[in-house]
């Protein structure tokens, strides 16, 4: 084949150009991070790219939203713990009372410390968080517990289960049932206590006293399930953030190129890159011109 | 009986003949960097022999040698080649375009990065989580709009770049288009100049290097195929004559002339389809549906990514075919999105507002968001007036159980996304899927387009390789031919020298006894 000084230029030149194009390559590689800059480089890399990327942010959504719910929880378990003890001491009180040897002035004592009682128990019942009643449902803009006139209490409760999703399908409720702690029962059986001791009521304390007993059986029932719920999302926590190490890692492995080896390859394309120019000066100067006179 | 004077002749000659390879060696040496240059060569002919037959010829031993002449000048090409270089050329000018109209594509829809629609599809489901999980606060909701804001934006973005490519596309055509007709009128201009040049058994060599340039570039733009008319007259065997230029489809089959002997037709690209697609493709006086005119190469790619009407009338192409999907993609998602809007409660209605739940997304023109406008869709979605009015017409809670803190409505719209619906075919997928294999299949056609125009440009690479290797100016072997012919003239110049002293003998020192 004939071989001329324009072949061996073009040759020369083109040769170079694929040079550049592929350390071009490899320093896109190198700046961005990343195995491709776009879908075409590698069409498979860049869809799984998309879905792992949709797949993090999800996770890390239902991270963000189980915080939400501890806060919820965590509230409402202090709610009802306080509400517990008071009712405990509801309980000692209106033993106390029943007691025929106190007179009508203690009496009245004991009554008092437990109208203060209950005004405390409607206030836990209208907790806000972050402007919201915990206590009532899904109707988070309206106290649940109301003075009815006269100081007895007015529960109107919203039971609905204020459900968050804690990961894709799965939705955790995040309060407890109202009606289950702060029911219209409770605040009639210590309306009724307060009343019998003033004297005003005609209740008899030991039927109430049962009453007090059977509510504060539901409100330990309710505590044991929200105690159970909060174990449950401390067990989505644990797995949501296994969920994000490994979508983290398999995003990372699709897409991000090789560091150490995209730098080994850019330093052998350097050399081939030297070579080539030297061969191209080398090649394209010395002519018959040269060598005749 | 031969002449005194026949060596002299003959040396003449060859001074002649040897001065006239030096000029050509440095014409191809001038040459040796001008593009579509084709080396040349001078035709070394002997001249006829002394004596000729007849029946007064001298009695001789045999027939004498009487020099040389030059008899042609020629280019020293191989057509094959050509043929070859051509139909590589085509290829590379089909698939460069359509690479290039891909890579545009690419780079518009930007995936996958952090800027993406579905980045933003991604963040618009976040903030609806967000707002589930805390359907009253007002904040959330805000932020719930803004992301809504951001992907019809980005739908409206990625429409409107899409179609302003396209309008440069189709700038591109028209271009192209007068490149084409250009082509062929120079093609012409060369065509007639040498049919009146080859007559006179000439070969005018360096217009024919230009006709090649020029079918060169034309291959580019469109398939060809050419064909030589003799012009005439006392042409020399080695004219190539007029080329006829024909167009041809993919299969090779002839669309019409583009150049022939007499003259050239112009050929028109109508865009008097649907949405100013390209319908028709006029080539001198006869119509040809774009469909069946199928001549690849650089046109072909740009109206194929430019979009062209079939003759079931839909207009199909690259960037029309792309749009159309986003217009799916946004109609049905807004379209399932009001939907499920529309069944929950707002804020305002808890709050004892009697109007109807508004739809969340709206058409900018149209108001509803409907089937019949779909087309567009993307370029005109927008999130409602009644939303954007007021915070509170964002319906959060169900009709069932209308409370502040109610998010079973805004949890099933943060499922719209991940729900599968027919988007565009009849198989049902859910956005992101649908988009992710959107552009999956962008990207599997652009690879396909940037790999077999790096094929082709090999290919054309080796076939440019011959090519330049048959025609191309080596200057060492000129330098070598120019020594040879030197010498050899200068061997002529000796002869006549040589002839002069004999002539001295016989003139002067013959018959000179006794002097």
């Amino acid at each position: 084949m004939r071989v001329t000084q324009g072949m061996l230029a073009s040759n020369s030149l083109r040769n170079l150009s694929n040079s550049y194009t592929q350390m071009g390559k490899y320093q896109d590689q190198l700046s961005t991070g990343k195995k491709i800059t776009k879908p075409s480089d590698d069409p498979v890399v860049a869809m799984k790219g998309m879905y792992y990327r949709s797949n993090l942010s999800e996770v890390e959504q239902y991270k963000r939203n189980l915080s939400e719910s501890y806060l919820w929880m965590e509230n409402s378990e202090a709610g009802v713990e306080h509400v517990n003890e008071a009712l405990q001491r509801v309980r000692e009180l209106t033993v106390q009372g029943a007691n025929g040897t106190l007179s009508d002035s203690d009496k009245e004592a004991v009554a008092r410390e437990i109208e203060q009682i209950k005004k405390d128990i409607m206030t836990v019942a209208n907790t806000q968080v972050a402007g919201r009643y915990i206590f009532n449902g899904t109707n988070t803009s309206n106290p649940p517990v109301a003075d009815g006139g006269d100081g007895a209490p007015q529960a109107d409760l919203n039971t609905n289960s204020y459900l968050v999703e804690v990961s894709r399908g799965v939705s955790l409720k995040a309060n407890i049932n109202p009606d289950n702690v702060f029911s219209q029962e409770l605040f009639d059986t210590l309306q009724g206590i307060q009343e019998t001791l003033d004297g005003k009521g005609a209740g008899d304390l030991n039927t109430l006293l049962g009453t007090l007993d059977k509510r504060l059986d539901i409100l330990s029932a309710e505590r044991s399930e929200l105690g159970a719920r909060y174990n449950r999302l401390e067990m989505v926590e644990a797995r949501i953030d296994q969920q994000e190490v490994i979508a983290t890692r398999i995003l990372s492995d699709n897409e991000d190129a090789d560091i150490e080896r995209v730098i080994m390859d850019l330093t052998t394309q350097e050399s081939v890159h030297r070579a080539a120019l030297s061969v191209g000066a080398r090649i394209i100067q010395p002519t018959l011109m040269d060598f005749l006179r | 009986m031969r002449s005194t004077f026949m060596g002299l002749e003959t040396a003449r000659r060859g001074m002649f003949t040897q001065q006239s390879a030096l000029n050509t060696t440095g014409h191809n040496i001038a040459n040796a960097s001008t593009p579509g240059y084709t080396r040349q060569r001078v035709n070394f002919t002997q001249t006829e022999p002394y004596p000729n037959v007849g029946l007064n010829k001298p009695q001789l031993p045999g027939q004498m040698g009487t020099g040389v002449e030059a008899g042609s000048v020629q280019r020293v090409r191989e057509s094959f080649l050509d043929v070859q270089y051509r139909g590589e050329n085509n290829k590379l000018g089909y698939w460069e375009a359509r690479a290039e109209s891909y890579t545009k594509m690419e780079e518009i829809m930007n995936e996958p990065s952090d800027s993406g629609l579905s980045q933003t599809m991604d963040m618009f489901w976040q903030s609806l989580q967000d707002l589930a999980v805390n359907p009253s606060n007002p904040g959330a909701r805000s932020v719930v709009r803004q992301r809504a804001v951001a992907v019809t934006e980005t739908f409206t973005y990625l429409a409107s770049s899409l179609n302003g490519i396209r309008a440069d596309l189709k700038n591109e055509i028209t271009v192209t288009e007068k490149e084409i007709n250009s082509l062929s009128e120079q093609i012409n201009n060369i065509n007639n100049q040498i049919a009146s040049v080859e007559p006179h058994g000439l070969l005018p060599n360096d217009l024919y290097d230009e006709r090649d340039r020029l079918i060169d570039q034309l291959s580019s733009l469109v398939n060809i195929k050419v064909d030589y008319t003799s012009s005439g007259g006392n042409a020399s065997t080695l004219a190539e004559g007029k080329a006829n230029i024909t167009l041809l489809d993919a299969n090779g089959v002839s669309l019409g002339q583009l150049v022939n002997g007499t003259g050239f037709n112009n050929l028109t690209i109508n865009f008097n389809g649907t949405d100013e697609s390209v319908k028709t493709v006029q080539l001198g006086t006869t119509q040809l549906d774009f469909q069946q005119f199928s001549s690849t190469g650089k046109l072909k790619a740009i109206v194929e990514s430019y979009g062209y009407e079939t003759s079931s009338g839909d207009v199909t192409g690259v960037y029309p075919d792309m749009l159309a999907e986003l217009d799916n993609m946004a109609y049905m998602f807004a379209y399932q999105f009001n939907l499920q809007h529309e069944a929950g409660a707002t804020p305002n209605q808890i709050n004892g507002s009697t109007d109807e739940t508004p739809a969340f997304f709206s058409d900018t023109e149209n108001g509803a968001v409907d089937i019949e406008n779909k087309k567009g869709m993307a370029s005109r979605l927008q999130v409602s007036d009644q939303i954007m009015a007021s915070l509170d017409n964002i319906a959060t809670s169900s009709k069932e159980n209308p409370t502040m803190g109610d998010s079973t409505n805004i949890s099933a719209l943060a499922e719209i996304i991940n729900k599968p619906f027919k988007y565009g075919n009849n198989t049902e997928s859910s956005f992101r899927n649908y988009y992710e294999v959107l552009v999956g299949g962008m990207a599997v056609d652009s690879q396909e387009a940037a790999r077999l125009s790096a094929n082709s440009g090999t290919l054309r690479q080796a076939v440019e390789e011959r090519r330049m290797s048959v025609s191309s100016v080596s200057l060492d072997e000129e330098m070598t031919n120019m020594i040879q012919f030197q010498h050899a003239y200068n061997a002529s110049a000796r002869m006549i020298t040589l002839q002069d002293e004999m002539l001295d003998k016989i003139i002067n020192g013959m018959g000179t006894v006794g002097r």
